[in-house]
């Protein structure tokens, strides 16, 4: 029999799918249902936005934004 | 058939049957939803069932097509059978359908292309009288200053301008709590009002959109004022299809349509002299409703050319941009400033100019509040200088690249809602499934190795795969 999931598609580069299945792993797998391909992968539909917010800390913790230093020096 | 008209398009397709039924009671409704809101392919399958005695069955109908617009012949009758306008019957046994024309829609669309039988509603144009006619382009100058105080209330008040220029003109508070209620504005902390994000999209579109926006959001809340949704429905639409610069009488109107006078009175959508004055005039805002034609912005007819003395939405091409984002806008209207200054650092300000630049902070941070780079970009082609219009494109190319650019780094996921169907028992099921999915356009993901694939929309998916069920039980 044919089983439809309830979920939300979420595509991405490999290097930020790493990120997102890193978050997931470190909460109990709490966002991700399956793991699709390099790109894709089957989220909880309910926890996309949490999902983003975990990404967006990351981001700003990892990496250095070179144009914050750039844009106030020039101002 | 526009962006604007799909919007209205989304919105009529989620009503219940009976509330189509209803509409359709309605020459002018069917004809503007005839003209406006279907496809073209959609518009000839209705135009060829339109004197067709009898329910066409579906090999006629397929006969009709070439088999190559498979995909087109689905997506228009998926259309006509959401509107419920063309229904589909079972025949006999197995296979035979038989499509029909919805009865009271075929008999409508008759009257209205006729003329015939006596429903007024195309309105009825109020008797002449020794009264002094409101002209085209005072009723022109209402619509715009109405439709720009609403945008300069929502634009306004995010980017600090209070009340000056005259421009702030009082919205009403009727059009205010529906904006907050349309999400549009926001309450900000410290009791002011914000612009949201759907607030921004909204500034960014033609003002035939914008109206549509708005009055989609004044439809849902209409239940609530204790008003019947087809009645605002069918008033619109009948908006729709009268003369501009003609005044009707409101004698025909219900009690709903007089109330929702006052409303559209507020919105720019129509004049009245006085407040209970027996007659009304729709303004251009309210015939270009269901037309492609743009609103307002568009003055091709040579006896509009009026200027536009506060600028605004009617001014065309005042802007310059150069390689270097430097952004020029030949404009002392404090509505378009307020735009621009969503999206751009602006640094100095003459009686006639305003300059500033495009930086990667501006652009990133209306990505963030929620306009896309195309909003922005459209939002500058369409109103670049003639100067700028000259080179082809109007914009610098590093420029429109940068910017989209500029907007991806902020977007890294993309995210669709749906369904994964898996496990499917054969090959051949899937398959099938999958390639009646994609020719609904529902596909978005699939992976043939592992046989399963991704939707964005599960209903007929649902029905499909019954029918491949009952197929294998038999």
């Amino acid at each position: 029999m044919v089983k439809a999931v309830r979920g939300t598609l979420v595509k991405c580069d490999a290097s930020i799918k790493a990120m997102l299945v890193d978050i997931d792993s470190k909460n109990n797998n709490d966002f991700i249902i399956e793991e699709l391909d390099e790109e894709h992968m089957l989220v909880k539909e309910t926890k996309v936005n949490a999902l983003k917010n975990r990404l967006q800390q990351m981001m700003k913790d990892r990496l250095k934004d070179p144009t914050i230093d750039e844009d106030s020096g020039k101002e | 058939m526009s962006v604007s008209t799909s919007q209205a398009l989304d919105y009529l397709e989620q009503l219940p049957v009976q509330t189509h039924r209803k509409l359709y009671e309605q020459p002018s409704t069917v004809l503007a939803i005839f003209r406006c809101m279907l496809p073209h392919l959609a518009k000839s399958i209705v135009m060829g069932m339109l004197y067709m005695p009898t329910p066409i069955s579906s090999p006629d109908l397929d006969a009709w097509f070439r088999p190559s617009a498979a995909k087109l012949k689905r997506s228009s009758l998926e259309i006509l059978e959401k509107l419920h306008i063309v229904s589909q019957k079972q025949l006999d046994a197995v296979k035979h359908t038989a499509f029909t024309l919805s009865p009271g829609f075929a008999k409508s669309l008759r009257q209205a292309l006729e003329g015939s039988g006596t429903h007024r509603s195309f309105g009825v144009p109020a008797p002449p009288t020794s009264a002094r006619k409101v002209s085209v382009a005072e009723l022109d100058d209402y619509a715009r200053i109405q439709w720009e105080s609403i945008l300069f209330y929502m634009v306004g008040s995010t980017v600090g301008f209070h009340g000056g220029g005259g421009m702030a003109r009082d919205i009403g508070k009727g059009t205010r709590s529906l904006l907050e209620a349309g999400d549009f504005v926001g309450k900000k902390f410290g009791g002011g009002v914000g612009i949201t994000r759907t607030g921004f999209m909204f500034v960014l579109q033609d003002t035939n959109a914008q109206v549509w926006s708005l009055l989609i959001e004044y439809l849902k809340h209409v239940n609530q004022l204790g008003m019947s949704e087809t009645d605002v429905l069918s008033f619109l639409f009948m908006l729709g299809s009268l003369e501009l610069g003609q005044d009707y009488s409101t004698s025909t109107l219900s009690p709903t349509q007089l109330q929702m006078l006052i409303d559209l009175t507020a919105f720019g959508l129509v004049y009245r002299t006085s407040e209970n004055a027996s007659t009304f005039y729709p303004t251009r805002l309210a015939t270009t409703l269901t037309s492609d034609s743009g609103a307002l912005s568009a003055t091709n007819n040579p006896h509009d050319h009026a200027p536009a003395p506060s600028g605004g939405a009617t001014q065309k091409g005042f802007i310059i941009v150069e390689t270097n984002y430097r952004i020029y806008a030949y404009t002392s209207s404090l509505l378009q400033i307020a735009v621009l200054s969503l999206f751009c650092k602006l640094t100095t300000r003459f009686p006639n100019l305003v300059s500033g630049k495009l930086t990667r902070a501006s652009i990133s941070r209306a990505v963030q509040t929620g306009i896309s780079a195309d909003q922005i970009l459209s939002y500058l082609d369409s109103h670049a200088h003639p100067q700028m219009q000259k080179s082809v494109p109007f914009l610098p190319p590093t420029v429109t690249d940068q910017i989209r650019l500029w907007e991806l780094e902020g977007e890294r996921l993309e995210c669709t809602d749906g369904y994964m169907l898996r496990e499917f028992p054969s090959d051949k099921d899937y398959r099938d499934m999958v390639k009646y999915a994609e020719d609904l356009g529902v596909l978005v993901w699939k992976d043939d190795g592992e046989r399963k694939f991704f939707v964005n929309r599960i209903e007929q998916m649902q029905e499909a795969l019954k029918k491949q069920g009952q197929r294998r039980a038999r």
